[in-house]
């Protein structure tokens, strides 16, 4: 049972790893080179909270700060800050994991939209006090509406796909862990 | 057992809180060391592109060439339309390339009658994009040629007409380009006829801005603008676009390089002119006599 448990671990460790590397490839693809009218949502953001708010033992916090260091160094960001705001992002998630399994879904958007706008402004408030020269703040803001509405359909798409979903009262221990 | 866990928990958790903490302060120490030593961090990052990107090739080329396989695809509903507009652009262009090739006549008379030499320094190495920025907000590309093709920081890429941007970032096999586009980039221009200086600045927008023009009135929408070359490594001279007026009444540049289609650019080599550094003989009283020596020692060899 438990090496069962521990193998399924590993392999949606696997399937995250995988599906990161597959979204970052495909947005350093050349198809599109030049300024976008509109920036296209955050996926990797959204998909690492939707699945932190269903299964967080698959989702160890050192495999995202891998994953969004990584990320940092590709796309051009100042390399840790934006990462260190997703770790602390997906603690605080993972912190009301528990609390959050019987809430209906609205209220854990709400919640996820609030992480996002914090996230947001505390890494634009770091880089302009900083003096950082950065893009134009409504791209951030219609980008972050863009990963706000796309996390109902990650979410989704979890669900339909890998399978993802809120842990039932018959899957964690007394103590309200996963099992 | 629940007890066990209990009191597991209670050490698991300050440890978790520890760890969790350390690697937030790791994460914010990168940051911070970045922001201090920019360059030096920059070369690790470029190292690291260096280092995936490139694994990644059997897979970029063939999506990115597939992709534009069913983007030529769609273009061929609107066929007939794109050969209507071709048909009436080669006809522009026959006229202009007859004024071309009598230019060019007259150019290289004009060129032989004053003894120009043109720097034969100026060639170009031809890379392939291998991927852009990955971020709406960063406009950048990464070429498939680096410190080993001889790639340095600074010089100009261009797609054969204009230019597109300027080298930031050498690996070993890769080069960064960032895009005229780009909220960082800052390239020194002349605008034709007028000559008059100002420094493109991008803005995440197609149109890049010029900035700190001396006077705006000299400056007609349709000017043809061309880098001026600066910090002796890039090139003066390169076709940027032609200037437009924006919505807003600011002077923007229309560029030339087609952004829609960036499959091969030429980096251009050139090499940093030699600095002049010595004070104008002349003006230095204790050098004065010696020079004068030279300078009549010269003028009885003339």
């Amino acid at each position: 049972m438990a090496e069962g448990l521990t193998a399924s671990r590993w392999i949606y460790g696997l399937a995250y790893l995988a599906l990161t590397s597959v979204l970052i490839l495909w947005s350093i693809l050349p198809i599109q080179i030049g300024p976008r009218g509109y920036p296209g949502p955050d996926l990797l953001l959204a998909i690492t909270f939707a699945w932190v708010l269903r299964r967080p033992q698959y989702v160890p916090t050192p495999l995202i700060a891998l994953v969004f260091l990584i990320t940092d160094m590709l796309f051009m960001r100042p390399p840790g800050l934006w990462s260190a705001l997703v770790v602390l992002g997906v603690e605080f998630l993972r912190a009301r994991e528990a609390s959050s399994r019987e809430l209906p879904f609205p209220v854990e958007w709400a919640m996820v939209s609030g992480v996002m706008i914090a996230m947001l402004i505390a890494d634009r408030l770091i880089q302009t006090v900083l003096m950082i020269s950065q893009a134009g703040f409504g791209l951030a803001i219609l980008q972050l509406i863009a990963t706000i509405l796309a996390y109902p359909l990650i979410v989704l798409l979890s669900r339909l796909v890998f399978g993802i979903e809120k842990m039932t009262p018959g899957e964690t221990d007394i103590m309200g862990r996963p099992r | 057992m629940a007890r066990d866990r209990g009191n597991s928990d209670a050490y698991v958790r300050p440890i978790r809180r520890i760890l969790i903490g350390g690697l937030v302060l790791f994460l914010l120490a990168i940051f911070l060391i970045w922001r201090i030593d920019s360059p030096r961090v920059e070369r690790f990052r470029a190292q690291i592109v260096d280092r995936i990107v490139p694994s990644f090739d059997w897979a970029l080329i063939p999506v990115t060439k597939a992709a534009g396989m069913i983007e030529d695809f769609q273009s061929y509903s609107r066929i007939y339309e794109q050969n209507q507009e071709l048909r009436r652009e080669l006809q522009q262009m026959k006229a202009w390339k007859e004024a071309a090739l009598q230019l060019e006549q007259k150019n290289a008379k004009l060129l032989d009658l004053n003894n120009v030499r043109l720097d034969p320094k100026l060639t170009y190495v031809t890379g392939v994009v291998l991927a852009d920025s990955g971020s709406p907000f960063r406009q950048s590309v990464l070429l498939n040629i680096g410190s080993r093709d001889g790639i340095v920081d600074g010089w100009a890429a261009t797609d054969g007409l204009g230019l597109v941007g300027r080298i930031s970032g050498v690996g070993r096999s890769t080069a960064r380009v960032i895009l005229l586009s780009d909220a960082n980039s800052r390239i020194p221009v002349a605008i034709q006829p007028s000559g008059q200086r100002a420094l493109l600045a991008g803005d995440n927008s197609s149109l890049p801005l010029i900035e700190f023009l001396e006077s705006p009135e000299l400056v007609r929408p349709g000017d043809r603008v061309v880098s001026s070359g600066d910090g002796g490594v890039f090139p003066a001279g390169i076709l940027v676009g032609q200037v437009a007026q924006g919505a807003d009444r600011r002077l923007r540049v229309r560029l030339s390089a087609d952004y829609e289609r960036l499959d091969f650019l030429r980096v251009l080599r050139s090499m940093p002119k030699p600095p002049l550094n010595d004070p104008g003989g002349l003006v230095l009283p204790n050098g004065a006599a010696a020079i004068l020596e030279g300078a009549e020692t010269e003028a009885a060899d003339g």
